[in-house]
């Protein structure tokens, strides 16, 4: 007599998916907000003709605290002029671009060594403002 | 006859498309947040260069910051005057290199007047150049 044998399929399931999705998103999310300074406090100050600052690697906050952070990560003065040569690299005039994010009360005692590093850097130095017709 | 109506309608929403739900509105959220542009006032500073003071010419345009004050070649000037007035300076100076102007800053000058009024000798059409102190330690014997 021959004896059938029984076949069973086995199958992923597919209702976690959606759960595993779900993870993945925020675990990729929290990683990007470790690297941006968008938990960094400060008020910009206000200019007119603004334009759009477009796209760059490299932002400098000094916050409302008077700290200085680079792509949100806290550093001295001191080191700034290399750090940002690091980041930029060989990159092509154009693509220099560093956003400069400065709290508007602070004085110029702290803030012009930063532009001086930018400078020293070959960094393309955009200062982020508000409009001043902006209500 | 007499038709008996079904009074028990118990519509459930379903339920399992809510996490495809909370996934796409996520992703719409992070789109949304991602493209909002900075915007800002690009500029062109010299390159960082150390110059010994008795080499300073005096040709160029002076503007010295304070907290509350802009002093256009050692003159004390309004704040509504001081573009027109440095205006004025620039347009008879034809050579781009002439349209440097030197600006210092007192130490406890905020950020928001220091834009203020760079900006506005960027808008005049002057070239911005910082002069920094540099702090030197000297030993008296």
């Amino acid at each position: 007599m021959k004896i059938k044998r029984k076949t069973s399929r086995a199958e992923v399931p597919s209702m976690a998916m959606g759960d595993i999705a779900f993870n993945l998103l925020i675990f990729f999310v929290i990683l990007a907000r470790a690297q941006d300074d968008s938990h960094l406090q400060w008020t910009p100050a206000k200019a007119a003709n603004i334009e759009s600052a477009g796209n760059s690697r490299v932002s400098i906050v000094v916050d409302k605290d008077n700290k200085l952070y680079l792509n949100g990560g806290e550093i001295g003065v001191g080191q700034l002029a290399a750090a940002i040569q690091e980041e930029l690299g060989n990159a092509p005039a154009g693509e220099r671009v560093v956003l400069l994010k400065v709290h508007q009360e602070i004085l110029a005692q702290r803030f012009e060594p930063v532009i001086e590093a930018i400078s020293e850097a070959g960094g393309d130095l955009v200062h982020i403002v508000e409009d001043e017709n902006k209500k | 006859m007499r038709l008996r109506r079904n009074s028990n309608l118990l519509v459930e929403p379903p339920s399992s498309a809510t996490g495809d739900i909370a996934f796409n509105l996520i992703v719409f959220f992070l789109v949304c947040a991602s493209i909002q542009p900075d915007s800002g006032r690009k500029q062109t500073l010299p390159k960082a260069d150390q110059v010994e003071q008795e080499e300073q010419q005096t040709e160029n345009i002076q503007v010295e910051i304070a907290r509350q004050a802009v002093f256009l070649n050692g003159d004390l000037i309004a704040m509504k005057d001081f573009q027109p007035r440095l205006k004025a300076k620039l347009d008879v100076k034809p050579r781009p290199e002439d349209k440097v102007v030197v600006v210092k800053s007192r130490k406890d000058t905020p950020y928001s007047q220091w834009i203020a009024v760079t900006s506005r000798i960027e808008d005049a059409g002057g070239i911005v150049t910082l002069q920094l102190e540099e702090e030197q330690t000297v030993a008296v014997p």
